[in-house]
């Protein structure tokens, strides 16, 4: 190596024992405050968060198909009032709600605070004085970081596909009263910042069973500030996580492997 | 599949040890198998002394994509030798422990954080109870894998942290105890008639306590009337009867608890975050057969740290280790072990036994009474395990790690890339004779001769030889990525440099091959992806640069294309997805979501239509490798095929010079098939379920892996008698290589080399001469109508020819591998369960 290589080397490894002494703390602090906020949108308790917080949506679909009326208590609709015209028989309307003894749960707001609740605690698990001593060390929470932080977005934006004679059997659907006929079904669900409603109607033709379906959504405003947050923060993790391979090149980069004498120069 | 057991991997390990992150760890009870997960998906077996527990690496299982986070036994029986594996990506996965294959998999779209195997009332075997980030407890079957009931909550119902199935004394049902994270404890009974058409099952009692995120619940198997659970920061005694604290423990300080389990009524053990094991007797008002129990704190009875069991050195680790305590039986004889896997790889174990007796005076700590690990493991191999490029490596000076590799099927050529930035090309068969024959070659320097590309300065990410994947590339040109952010296109025959690429900001990762039907111009290109998330599309041809996609904030997942729309659609590690027009480099779209997974769900479909009709065509008249239609034929007992195949063979052995690789003819199908899996990448889940449930445990590259799927191995395997492929368990570890030997393949050679070169007079010499080869001599000269019947006499030789020579083959495989490990040659065998 020349005299430049040597140079270049000594001042990234220099500049890798800054990293891992000053910005991985700083980053995941910056982190934290982060997902605390986030945590804060949660109208579910949460790491300090009071919670159970209410809030009412009307969702209606054109041209007047169905009309719902929700309230939202934390992850659970509490009460509904739910009224759709079944298809291809226009003039029969179906009525039903949901009460506050058999409230629909969003699981997936439950699974999103879990997931989100998990994040926060791998950065609470951190020292704020700790040392760190190589990059695996802060990689290995970076990547755990970056799983829950997913998962939690994905159990938002990705909502789990289920069978249709599942969500017939489901609990949710066994508290509505009145109950619905047999060839009704109804579900509510997330996708991204918007609470869905949709009915299904089963019918036969031919042999061959037939679902059609209608659907309405209403924008939910504590979802969006959620999903934007959890998308920083993975961002600041994969900013973190890509400076850090940047060093991996020097595998035999760790802190103390320098000469004492060009610490803190 | 039918047939592949025919194909043998052997793999060239190299000097180093993969990269071994553990991250789960199972013995099995008769001490003889122990097995570990590690976080970058592979599962490594182990074989165990049952006497002195000294471990040698056996296996290693690759077809996880993510961390290994539970590892279960699948059944009662002692000698079963099946468990189960479970990942944070929600794969499951049946192994026979034997011989490595993957019997079973699934992916669920529930992932599991614990399982606990427990043999239930009115069941026959085991039965898995798993928990994790769900709100159910799911009950399911450890060989079919599918769910069999789930248990729900109606208090409170939240993720289940931890959960303790048992069977209490005095009934006949078993128990579920659990806790949820927000500190509900539950208690389900079960009858064992259970079904997934029964109503929800709800607990039967729940109460809330001062307890969040639990780790781990176990109830005290000597009287089961006190609980411990573990939490990050504290554990505590529980009275089973009315769940109300009875003693905590704080961790140590620096320390977090991970697990832990009662060795007596009075005595537990707790593991740390730091790998070590904690042994506290337990105060009087914690023992139930005390008369003190379930009295108040007294001051001066509190737990007593009576042993610790840690490693004497303390090393630095760079993540918690795996922890288990496990109670196995050696010829009637119980002990009482507890397991550490850490992120060096290193496995140890301590006996509890020796420890679990409390002195009075001082607070021992113990060692482990054994400790070892993959590297330990390569360094007592003398000589040291086999790489494929060993002839280049002089003994004093320092190895230069192999990064990338492929192989040029229709050249026998390797080409290695190599983390000085040179690309080394050599003879395949002869590279690979010369590590594993002995003979009069290995005296000769030199030998065989290479060739040396020199450009890169710095690691060779990837390799792509394009012409592999579409003939539509000139023969002549390779291409290859570094860690100098630059991509080099290089002509193969003279070795020069023919131009170099200089578009992306971030190393290369990547190098693919865009689809047959884009537009003229695309097709020229060649798809490159490198760690600043970058894509660019370099013409050949024109030697520039002809789309630079550089918007993604998230890494690269994967790459579809819409040919006919102009279309590439980038899909990123946040779920976005990026709609690039190849043609002028602007992003058409940019989607989210649903919208974004259905997108690239289209891509695929629409390829998988394209596929279908060109490999229907392909396969009637491209004509593959006349073996592997024999042996199809073979198979399905299809006459007419088989006599196509063979008369098909035949006539190309007449005409064809020097055998060694499969036709020209068998290009096209198998390059059609790589380009799928190429676009498939690295987490495309439905690739790799259908890979794991054909078995062949995916061989996903989990880094930024360089060149062509490696799941199109089996395909391209079968139409030649060799190949190799690169393998690595860490982006960061050097390449090992898995060499595939297509018996099929190579008895057809051998045997039609065989009579080709005997002449008629040699045979009745030799007291060969038989009417079969009058027979096969007459059919290669002309398919006269009456060959049917001369055919079936064929063959049944041709049959017995094929199963003595597979017979002498294993033979000599035997014989190999038991002089391999005389010279500590590697035993330690990579499963690529076919």
């Amino acid at each position: 190596m020349c005299d430049n290589e040597k140079e270049e080397a000594a001042n990234l490894k220099e500049e890798f024992e800054w990293v891992l002494r000053e910005e991985v703390h700083a980053i995941l602090h910056q982190l934290h405050t982060v997902l605390v906020e986030c945590a804060h949108r949660f109208p579910v308790p949460l790491y300090g968060n009071e919670g159970q917080k209410q809030d009412k949506f009307i969702l209606t679909s054109q041209p007047e198909q169905l009309k719902c009326i929700v309230t939202l208590t934390g992850d659970s609709i509490t009460h509904a009032d739910i009224s759709f015209k079944v298809l291809r028989q226009m003039h029969t309307i179906c009525r039903t709600s949901i009460n506050q003894d058999g409230p629909w749960k969003l699981q997936q707001i439950q699974d999103a605070a879990n997931h989100l609740q998990q994040a926060i605690g791998y950065i609470d698990n951190v020292d704020k004085h700790y040392v760190f001593r190589s990059s695996e060390e802060v990689l290995h929470i970076i990547q755990c970081l970056i799983g829950s932080l997913q998962r939690a977005r994905t159990a938002l934006v990705l909502p789990k596909k289920k069978a249709i004679d599942e969500l017939m059997k489901s609990r949710n659907m066994k508290a509505l009263s009145p109950n619905l006929p047999e060839d009704l079904a109804i579900s509510f669900y997330i996708q991204s910042h918007k609470l869905i409603f949709v009915a299904y109607q089963l019918s036969s033709v031919h042999g061959t069973m037939r679902i059609d379906s209608c659907q309405a959504d209403c924008a939910v405003p504590w979802l969006s500030d959620v999903l934007f947050m959890l998308t920083a923060a993975l961002h600041m993790c994969q900013q973190l996580k890509d400076k850090l391979c940047v060093f991996s090149q020097y595998k035999d980069f760790t802190v103390g492997s320098r000469s004492a004498s060009m610490v803190f120069n | 599949m039918p047939g592949t057991n025919l194909i043998v991997p052997v793999v060239l390990w190299g000097k180093h040890a993969p990269t071994h992150c553990v991250s789960s760890v199972y013995l099995s009870r008769d001490q003889k198998t122990l097995v570990t997960g590690c976080y970058d998906g592979q599962i490594c077996i182990w074989q165990v002394d049952p006497d002195n527990l000294k471990m040698t690496p056996r296996c290693l299982l690759v077809g996880h994509t993510a961390p290994v986070t539970c590892l279960s036994r699948a059944s009662i029986i002692q000698d079963n030798n099946f468990i189960v594996s479970s990942s944070e990506a929600g794969e499951m996965c049946t192994w026979d422990l034997v011989d490595g294959k993957c019997r079973e998999s699934v992916k669920l779209s529930q992932i599991h954080t614990n399982i606990q195997a427990y043999h239930m009332c009115n069941s026959e075997d085991l039965r898995l109870f798993c928990n994790g980030y769900y709100a159910e407890i799911l009950i399911m079957d450890p060989f079919s894998l599918e769910i069999l009931f789930s248990l729900s909550s109606k208090m409170n119902p939240d993720w289940i942290s931890a959960l303790h199935v048992l069977r209490p004394s005095s009934r006949k049902d078993d128990v579920v105890l659990a806790i949820s994270i927000t500190g509900t404890v539950k208690v389900w009974s079960l009858l064992g008639h259970e079904n997934k058409q029964s109503e929800p099952i709800y607990e039967n009692e729940s109460k809330q306590i001062r307890c969040l995120n639990a780790l781990s619940l176990n109830c005290c198997a000597y009287n089961q009337r006190t609980v411990l659970i573990v939490c990050a920061k504290y554990c505590q005694i529980y009275d089973a009867g009315d769940f109300s604290v009875l003693c905590s423990i704080q961790a140590p300080s620096g320390e977090r608890w991970m697990s832990g389990d009662f060795l007596a009524p009075d005595r537990v053990l707790v593991c740390s975050t730091e790998g070590k094991g904690y042994l506290y007797r337990l105060p009087a008002n914690s023992v139930p057969d005390h008369k003190g129990f379930h009295g108040p704190t007294v001051d001066h009875d509190s737990p007593v740290l009576f042993g610790l069991l840690a490693h004497p050195d303390n090393k630095l680790l760079s993540c918690p280790p795996a922890m288990r305590f496990v109670i196995t039986s050696v010829g009637g004889k119980q002990r009482r072990l507890l397991l550490r896997g850490d992120s060096a790889g290193v496995v140890s174990a301590w006996n509890v036994d020796d420890a679990a007796v409390p002195n009075p005076r001082s607070m021992p700590t113990h060692a482990p009474i054994v400790m070892t690990s993959l590297d330990i493991a390569w360094e007592d191999m003398n000589p040291s395990p086999v790489g494929i490029l060993d002839q280049l490596h002089h003994p004093d000076e320092q190895e230069i790690k192999l990064t990338a590799s492929i192989y040029l099927l229709a050249a026998n050529r390797l080409v290695v890339g190599r983390e000085d930035g040179s690309i080394v090309i050599v003879n395949a068969t002869h590279t690979v004779q010369l590590q594993l024959l002995h003979g009069n070659h290995q005296q000769l320097d030199d030998w065989p001769p290479h060739q040396l590309l020199l450009g890169h300065n710095g690691r060779v990410n990837c390799l792509l030889y394009p012409h592999h994947v579409h003939q539509r590339y000139d023969k002549s040109h390779l291409v290859s990525g570094g860690i100098d952010f630059a991509v080099c296109l290089w002509d193969l025959f003279s070795g020069s440099l023919l131009h170099r690429f200089c578009v992306h900001a971030g190393e290369i990762t990547q190098l693919i091959v865009p689809p047959h039907n884009c537009s003229p111009r695309i097709q020229k290109c060649i798809c490159s992806v490198a760690s600043d998330h970058s894509v660019t599309l370099l013409s050949l041809t024109e030697r520039k640069c002809v789309t630079l996609a550089s918007r993604h904030l998230f890494p690269v997942l994967a790459i579809k294309w819409r040919p006919a729309d102009d279309f590439m659609v980038v899909g990123c590690s946040d779920g976005t997805v990026f709609v690039w027009q190849m043609e002028t480099g602007h992003v058409d779209r940019v989607l989210h979501g649903m919208i974004a997974e259905e997108v690239l769900a289209a891509c695929d479909e629409a390829l998988a239509d394209d596929l279908g009709g060109s490999l229907s065509t392909g396969s009637s008249d491209g004509l593959a490798n006349p073996a592997v239609h024999f042996f199809r034929g073979l198979r399905h007992r299809n006459l007419t095929a088989m006599r196509a195949a063979t008369q098909r063979g035949l006539a190309a052995l007449q005409h064809s010079g020097p055998a060694g690789n499969a036709g020209p003819l068998a290009e096209p199908a198998r390059a059609r098939r790589a380009q799928l899996t190429v676009q498939g990448f690295r987490s495309n889940p439905a690739a790799m379920r259908a890979a794991t449930q054909r078995g062949l445990a995916a061989l996903q590259h989990s880094g930024p892996a360089g060149n062509a799927g490696p799941l199109a191995e089996p395909a391209r395997a079968r139409r030649a008698q060799l190949t190799v492929q690169g393998f690595r368990s860490n982006p960061a570890d050097p390449e090992s290589h898995i060499l595939f030997f297509d018996i099929e393949g190579l008895i057809v050679e051998l045997l039609s080399e065989e009579y080709s070169a005997m002449s008629p007079a040699s045979l009745e010499a030799a007291g060969l001469i038989t009417s079969e080869y009058m027979k096969v001599a007459a059919l290669t000269q002309s398919a006269s109508p009456d060959a049917t019947k001369r055919i079936s006499g064929i063959l049944a030789k041709m049959k017995e020819g094929a199963e003595n020579m597979q017979t002498k083959l294993q033979a000599k495989a035997e014989q190999l591998k038991g002089h391999g490990d005389a010279k500590g040659r590697c035993s330690f065998r990579c499963r690529v369960a076919a």
